[in-house]
């Protein structure tokens, strides 16, 4: 103990006097701590998911064969129509890869990526619902890798797959199709679509299978080599994508391949993900708009409760900047620790929980945890805020003790 | 010392007006003990709370040590209190979240240059005979014990002036006793001690004894058993 005694001690002290009233400040902060914190994560997480989305959705406009778009709006109207361009949905329609030749020449694009599908089997070892099998480049892919859950270590390999989040089995161990042995090189985060059961191969690996498909299953259409289901196609950050749509459709005739814009297809589910974050930031701006004249009555309460103590300290020689200064700092202590308990809550809250099945279940979106760096500044922010609102709440009492005469203090409850 | 010239205090306006304070005078030199008597709502506490700078005067003039506390802000007062007026209060006012040291180190937050430290909060704890008690809350104090301490915490900061308010207000007669005991040995010690109290018995601690009646201030007769009893100072009463 230093010779003479610290401020901390008399702070401290006005903390110890009120325990249950302190505890239920704390338990106030730590509820907003708590609400701002969960909200920035679960925002984090569905914008992991938004940028995800937008990676994987990417393509500014899809190349496909023009029976394909009659097949999606004869099937799916409206804006199912468009999921169902986004998540793939498998068909038999194809066109020639010579196709990428001219779409290449399109002055601002920036990449450009072909997809085939090959064959939509049941294999119950593998998952419960009909598994999709595509044929991907993995040189230029740019809507699949975005997915990964971890990146791959190298470019996907000959009989390497990349399979969906619903796929049994790990990174480096082997599965079946169509009597062909793949290793599994890396697997996707949960994609709420047809995704999560699809599995994805070299286009050269994809033409191997079909092969042997069709040597297996006489009805299975035979899938010659140089043919894609879709081109996706991406537009340089300077470019207009609905002019380069424009573009790629001109040398083709319309009853040979179709030109569908990203408005079209990405529209619906843009929107679905963008409107989570904005619901979750409403929730925490009314909890932290309710909780400042909640704070500001207990804090009130307390100063009022402590008159006559405030009124001994300025009989001791207190002056008022160090009421002040007291009733500030016992407010902040108590909104720092009720910060640090509702985020620690949190955080122990969702080790517990499997937030992302929660998430990924309850609410329709996928789930991306946030990285630690990300995770301590959203802490901090959380923090921040609830000493900002222990502060404004705070000042009122904070200068009114202040402003006490002594002597009524001292008399106050005699 | 102090110097008390028509002061008034009154609380309220109008047909509410009450004067607490009525047009009193008083000087005080160094090292006196000056007793005021009176019945509760006399205006005693009142004026120990103008004497203090705790509460403004509404007529008159306070000088402490030659400062007209009229003329000083709350800081300058504040500062005036912690260094040259040691307050003990009726109640014991500790602080019963922190020990008895600690209690008693609480007004060195308050006047960092002064000479208030843990060894002197300790010497002050031995002095009024609670010393093996500085670790000790308050609530595991007696009457006599919390009083002692917050004497103690008054005169932390070697103040020149000790203003008591009725301080055995709640006290068995044995402690009563024990505390004026103190009282004494502090004054003999040359602090001026100002203490307000309805007990008669008192008179025989002082060197000067007013009774204040609905506000006003009058001088009591001497008694003569205040020459005999131990830490009176006899040479005060004849200054007077």
């Amino acid at each position: 103990m230093s010779r003479k005694m610290h401020v901390i001690t008399l702070i401290i002290a006005g903390l110890k006097n009120r325990p249950g009233r302190n505890l239920a400040t704390i338990f106030c902060f730590a509820f907003i701590a708590a609400n701002i914190f969960s909200a920035q994560y679960f925002m984090a997480g569905a914008a992991g998911n938004a940028e995800k989305g937008i990676s994987r959705m990417g393509a500014d406009s899809i190349v496909v064969p023009a029976q394909y778009e009659v097949f999606i709006k004869g099937n799916q109207m409206g804006p199912a129509t468009a999921n169902g361009i986004i998540r793939v949905e498998p068909s038999n329609f194809r066109v020639s890869n010579d196709i990428m030749d001219k779409i290449r020449k399109v002055p601002g694009i920036s990449d450009m990526s072909p997809q085939l599908f090959v064959v939509t089997q049941a294999i119950p070892e593998l998952s419960l619902s009909p598994v999709n099998i595509y044929g991907i480049d993995p040189e230029t892919d740019f809507t699949i890798r975005p997915w990964l859950h971890r990146p791959l270590e190298k470019t996907l390999g000959p009989n390497e797959v990349i399979v969906g989040s619903d796929i049994a089995g790990e990174p480096s161990s082997q599965i079946s199709v169509s009597c062909q042995l793949y290793t599994i090189a890396g697997k996707l985060d949960p994609t709420q679509s047809p995704v999560d059961h699809s599995i994805f191969l070299r286009m050269d690996d994809a033409y191997a299978l079909a092969a042997a498909e069709a040597s297996l299953s006489p009805s299975f259409s035979p899938i010659g080599k140089g043919v894609v289901s879709a081109v996706l196609v991406k537009a340089g950050p300077e470019a207009d994508p609905d002019m380069i749509s424009a573009r790629i459709q001109q040398p083709f005739p319309s009853s040979y391949i179709r030109v569908i814009g990203r408005n079209f297809a990405l529209e619906p589910v843009s929107q679905e993900v963008s409107g989570l974050p904005n619901l979750l930031n409403m929730i925490s701006g009314v909890v932290v708009l309710a909780s400042l004249p909640l704070i500001a009555l207990i804090a009130a309460m307390v100063a009022h409760e402590r008159q006559r103590e405030i009124g001994l300290l300025r009989a001791m020689g207190a002056k008022r900047k160090t009421i002040f200064s007291l009733v500030m700092a016992e407010s902040l202590v108590l909104a720092a620790i009720g910060g640090i308990a509702g985020i620690g809550a949190c955080l122990f809250t969702f080790s517990l929980l499997n937030t992302q099945a929660l998430l990924n279940g309850a609410l329709q979106i996928t789930f991306v945890t946030p990285q630690l760096a990300r995770i301590s500044q959203m802490a901090s922010l959380a923090l921040l805020v609830v000493i900002a609102i222990g502060s404004i709440s705070s000042l009122w009492p904070a200068y009114q003790s202040s402003r006490m005469s002594p002597y009524d203090a001292i008399r106050s409850d005699r | 010392m102090i110097t008390v010239n028509g002061v008034t205090k009154i609380f309220g306006a109008g047909t509410s007006e009450v004067r607490a304070v009525d047009n009193v005078d008083l000087e005080v030199q160094p090292g006196e003990f000056i007793i005021i008597l009176g019945r509760s709502g006399s205006g005693k506490s009142t004026l120990l709370g103008m004497l203090a700078g705790l509460i403004r005067p509404t007529d008159g003039i306070i000088r402490i040590k030659g400062l007209d506390i009229n003329t000083l802000n709350d800081n300058q007062i504040a500062e005036l209190r912690s260094q040259e007026i040691g307050f003990v209060f009726q109640f014991s006012g500790l602080i019963p979240t922190v020990t008895s040291l600690e209690n008693v180190l609480i007004p060195t937050l308050f006047c960092p240059n002064g000479p208030g430290n843990r060894e002197t909060a300790l010497g002050l704890l031995k002095q009024v005979g609670v010393a093996d008690r500085a670790d000790a809350y308050p609530g595991t104090l007696s009457s006599g014990e919390m009083k002692r301490v917050a004497i103690a915490r008054a005169l932390i900061n070697k103040p020149s002036i000790l203003i008591a308010d009725e301080p055995t207000g709640d006290l068995d007669i044995a402690t009563e006793s024990e505390i004026m005991a103190l009282f004494r040995q502090l004054n003999s010690e040359g602090i001026t001690i100002i203490m307000v109290t309805h007990n008669p018995d008192l008179i025989p601690c002082a060197t000067r004894t007013y009774r204040m009646t609905q506000g006003r201030m009058a001088r009591e007769p001497d008694s003569p058993l205040c020459q005999t009893l131990p830490g009176t100072r006899k040479e005060h009463k004849d200054q007077t």
